[in-house]
Parts: structure tokens; C-alpha cells; sequence
């Protein structure tokens, strides 16, 4: 850090400052189509017979909103934000982070267009068609350039994990959104995939947890890697551990994928070896939430006070049980219960409202108040926030939890004579009172959103102001 | 012995390319493994990683950053 000290340097922030905030905006509009289609489900006639809301409409919409939207924008602002300090310097190109800005949003938009149209290539999180792809592919290129450059151009010796992290996340999101978007045109909004059959599954899922795990999960790390030890600014507990989580987890999860196929026509051995490189992972995965927690050694007071730290702390607790919950799902015996069910659909959110969603505004907060020079408009609102988020969640996982293990035992019960016990009708009626209560789960978290995007609002037009006041006038 | 033998044995003459490239990505990420976890705990190397616990901390002090340029 030597240089840095020596010469000030000028961060290229305006377009962090950008991201940042459509992020938070992203967030409320994503987790409010999620409530939606959540009461949908438990009071269909929410649909209104208007094919463009119907929950096979608007689902692609809320997780293209909520992962590639809110999770891609904070991605973006922190890895622009954590490149540049961490390696003194500016981005290698302003121009080029200013196009993935506005090439991302457009790429959004697009997806706002074409998902309630119904146009979709079938695939799961990797819906928008091939026009779309291409523009994806593109645009992430110039974020992945843009960021490579600029730890090429560092003023310091050493590249810190975070950037690691992102990293090894732009590399491997490219190669896998490439290969499982392949596919051949038949007119401008309808294409086939070049694969078929259990080949296009095993393909679909290779990308679908390693969009999971490198996208949501190796992304985010290098934020907590980085906001962590910032926030509560103390060091990391142990760099040796977070260098060991970052090439355990670039090593290992690649192999995941194959858990989310298990008894279909995929060759059992692939799904077996799913299953026991997911439990593998649990060992990097609790090393690195241990890593993440025990930074706050001797420190751990500051959560009565420091309300951004909470939501860091929060996050690592959900990191450290999705990362246990999703190893022991992979595994045959539990698979066949949880498989197919709500389960699967608590899990997924234990880690998304838990772990991603709670780790990015910690980070976000953290930002808003360095990016705009100032603190929050209002601290009280950030605590709030934090526990509507909390027990939003809470609400929800809990909710889909007992209501996918009914289903599970439900599905495969049987009386004396083999018959099953159950129908399905009468399954989805057992679900109903848990899909109302993950609606109400979803409402908390949303209406928690909502008071971030105001308090976000209200610091940074209080910084404008005081910056107003204090403008010096300067000669043309 | 003999089933765990039969259960890790494999049938090489039957093995496609594809097979030998998954062989080879697993034996590569196996040995990067035993390497990784080697250099990370050998006590030569503790000094060298962990003084950069405290990297994300020292970038504060020269910049002021909510100045626009």
C-alpha cells in the first residue's frame, strides 16, 4: 500500500454510485414481483385470467430480477469499488464500466419486455432468449476486461482475496453461461438448444448450481471478504483460511451439479458424485463462515450499536447453514423427501434472502455512506431494516420448510394395499395456510426494501445538500 | 476385499476419450488440491499470506471518498 499512501488517488466512483442505487431499487422491484406471484399461489385468482401475470410469467421475471438484476448490479458496484481500492488505482477503463452500466440495465429491460410475453428459452435461470444471451455475454466480457485490467494495472504486490473471488466468478459465470445458452435460432424470439435429453438436463444444472455457487455464492464471498473486515474494521481473522476457501471452493463446486438430477435417466454414478463433492464442500464453506465471523473477535459488542455489521453477521449464519442444508439435500436418502417439493424452494431462499441478499446490503449500506461521504439519514431505519429482513426471512424459510417436508411425506405415503394415501389435490390444500404465510414472510422482507431505498434516497440527497452548501466557488 | 476391489476397478480398454479427460480433470484438481492445502498450511509461507489480513483496511487514508470530480 505504499504508493497508495504516497499519491492520493482519484477512484472512479460515479459509476459505483450508479450501481449502487439501481441495485437497491432493483431489490425492492424484484422482491415485490416475488411477493406477488408468493399470494398468487396462495389466492390464484390473483392471476385475473391476464397471461402476462400468471405465476409461469412472472417467476423467470422475479429471479431474473433478483439474481441477475439486484445481484448483478451489487456485483457490479462492489467489484468496480473493491478493484480500485484494494489495487490503488483507478478502473483500467471508465468508459468501458460506464457500458456494462448501461448495457446491463438495458439487458433488464429487455427482460421486463419478453418474460411476461412469454418469450423463453425453457431453461432455468437462463430464460431470455438468444438476442438476449449474446447482449449477457457481451456485456459481461467488458465487466470481466474492465476488472482483469485493473488488477494488471495495480499499484500494490499483492492481489487481495476479493478480488480473487470475483475473479474466478467472471471466468467461470462467461464459460457457463456461454455453453449452456448454445443454441440454434429459428426466428429472432424462439430458439432450440444444440443439446437434448438427459444431456441438455446435465447441462442445464452444471450451469444452474454453478450459477449458484460462483455467481451467488463465489461473487458474494469476495464481498464479505472484503466489507467484513471494512465494517468492522478489524483484519480478516485468517488470510491463510480465506486463500484455502477460495481454491476449495473454485476446485469443488463445478462438480455439484449433477445433485440436482438425481434418480432420472442421468447415469447414477454422476449424481452419486454430486452428492459427496456437496458434502466435501461443507468444509470450505464453514471454514470460510467461521473466517467471516471470528473477524469479529473481540469486537462482537459493536452489533449492539453498528446496525450494518448485523446484517454481515446475519448473512454468515445463513451462509454457513445453506451451505450445510444443501450438501445433506444432495444425498440420495434425504433427496428422495426433498426432491421436487417446498423444501428445495426454502433452501434456495435461506441462502438468497439469508446469505446474498443480507451480505449486499451490508455492503450497499457500507458504500452509500463512503461513496456520498457522509452517514446515513437515518441509522434507526438501517435497524429496521435489518429486522424486518431478519424475520421476513425467518418467516418464509420456516414456512416452505414444514410445508416441503409435509409434501414430501405426503407424496410417498401409502396404505396396507400400496395405494397412496394421499392425492395430490389433497396435498396442495395442505400447503395452503404455509404458501399464505410465505407470502406474509415476503411482504416483511419486501416492505424492509422499501425502507432502505428510502433511507438511501435521503442520504444521498442529504449529501447533495451539505455538498451544496459547502461548494466553493471556482473560476472558469 | 475383493467387492471393494471390484467396486474401484474400472474397465480401462472400455474407456472413451471422454472418460480419459475426466480421469485426467480429476487427478489435476485432485493434485492442485494436496497443493493448495500444502502451501496455505506449510509454516514457511504463514508470514507471507497472513500479513495481508489487513489489505482491505489500509486503503482509506489518501482518499476522500464522496469528493466529484
Amino acid at each position: 500500500m505504499e504508493a497508495a499512501q504516497a499519491t492520493p488517488v482519484k477512484y472512479d466512483m460515479e459509476v459505483v454510485r450508479w450501481f449502487s442505487v439501481a441495485a437497491v431499487i432493483y431489490l425492492v422491484v424484484g422482491t415485490l414481483i416475488g411477493v406477488y406471484i408468493a399470494s398468487e399461489l396462495a389466492w390464484p385468482f390473483l392471476n385475473f385470467d391476464i397471461p402476462y401475470i400468471t405465476f409461469g410469467r412472472l417467476r423467470p421475471l422475479h429471479t431474473n430480477a433478483v439474481v441477475f438484476a439486484f445481484g448483478g448490479c451489487t456485483l457490479m458496484a462492489t467489484g468496480y469499488y473493491m478493484v480500485q481500492r484494494t489495487g490503488a488505482t483507478r478502473l483500467w477503463s471508465n468508459g468501458l464500466a460506464w457500458f456494462t452500466f448501461w448495457g446491463w440495465n438495458l439487458i433488464i429491460v429487455l427482460a421486463v419486455i419478453t418474460l411476461p410475453l412469454g418469450i423463453t428459452q425453457s431453461k432455468e435461470y437462463a430464460e431470455l432468449e438468444w438476442p438476449i444471451d449474446i447482449l449477457i455475454a457481451v456485456v459481461w466480457l467488458a465487466f470481466g476486461l474492465n476488472h482483469i485490467m485493473t488488477v494488471a494495472i495495480r499499484k500494490t504486490s499483492h492481489i487481495y482475496v476479493s478480488n480473487w473471488f470475483t475473479m474466478s466468478m467472471i471466468i467461470m459465470i462467461t464459460y457457463l453461461h456461454v455453453v449452456n445458452s448454445l443454441a440454434i435460432p429459428v426466428s429472432l424470439t424462439k430458439s432450440y438448444s444444440i443439446f437434448s435429453g438427459v444431456q441438455d438436463a446435465m447441462v442445464q444444472w452444471w450451469w444452474g448450481h454453478n450459477a449458484v455457487g460462483f455467481y451467488l455464492t463465489a461473487g458474494f464471498l469476495g464481498i464479505m471478504y472484503y466489507f467484513v473486515p471494512k465494517q468492522a474494521n478489524r483484519p480478516v481473522f485468517s488470510y491463510r483460511l480465506s486463500v484455502l476457501h477460495f481454491w476449495a471452493l473454485t476446485f469443488g463446486y463445478v462438480w455439484l451439479g449433477a445433485h440436482h438430477l438425481q434418480y432420472t435417466a442421468l447415469p447414477d454414478w454422476t449424481g452419486s458424485l454430486g452428492a459427496a463433492v456437496s458434502l466435501a464442500m461443507i468444509i470450505p464453506s464453514w471454514g470460510g463462515a467461521m473466517n467471516g465471523m471470528m473477524t469479529l473477535s473481540g469486537a462482537w459488542d459493536r452489533l449492539r450499536t453498528d446496525y450494518i455489521m448485523r446484517f454481515l453477521v446475519v448473512s454468515l449464519a445463513f451462509y454457513a447453514m445453506s451451505t450445510f442444508e444443501g450438501p445433506v439435500m444432495s444425498i440420495k436418502t434425504v433427496n428422495a423427501l426433498s426432491h421436487y417439493t417446498d423444501w428445495t424452494v426454502g433452501h434456495v431462499h435461506s441462502g438468497a434472502l439469508g446469505w446474498v441478499a443480507m451480505v449486499a446490503i451490508g455492503a450497499l449500506y457500507h458504500m452509500v455512506k463512503k461513496l456520498w461521504n457522509t452517514e446515513m439519514y437515518s441509522d434507526n431505519l438501517v435497524n429496521v431494516h435489518f429486522w424486518l429482513s431478519t424475520v421476513g426471512t425467518v418467516i418464509y424459510v420456516v414456512a416452505m420448510w414444514v410445508s416441503g417436508i409435509m409434501q414430501g411425506l405426503m407424496w410417498r405415503d401409502y396404505d396396507e394395499y400400496g395405494a397412496l394415501t394421499y392425492t395430490f389435490v389433497e396435498s396442495v390444500a395442505a400447503m395452503h395456510p404455509y404458501y399464505a404465510m410465505r407470502a406474509i414472510g415476503g411482504v416483511i422482507f419486501n416492505l424492509g426494501a422499501w425502507i432502505m431505498l428510502y433511507n438511501v434516497v435521503m442520504t444521498v440527497r442529504k449529501a447533495g445538500a451539505a455538498r451544496d452548501t459547502n461548494a466553493i466557488p471556482v473560476k472558469a | 476385499m475383493t467387492s471393494l476391489l471390484g467396486y474401484l476397478g474400472m474397465d480401462v480398454a472400455a474407456m472413451t476419450a471422454n472418460d480419459w479427460l475426466g480421469v485426467f480433470f480429476s487427478v489435476l484438481v485432485f493434485v492442485g488440491m494436496v497443493y493448495a492445502y500444502f502451501m496455505v498450511f506449510r509454516p514457511a509461507n504463514k508470514e507471507k499470506f497472513e500479513s495481508q489480513r489487513g489489505m482491505a483496511l489500509d486503503d482509506d487514508d489518501p482518499v476522500k471518498m464522496g469528493e466529484k470530480r
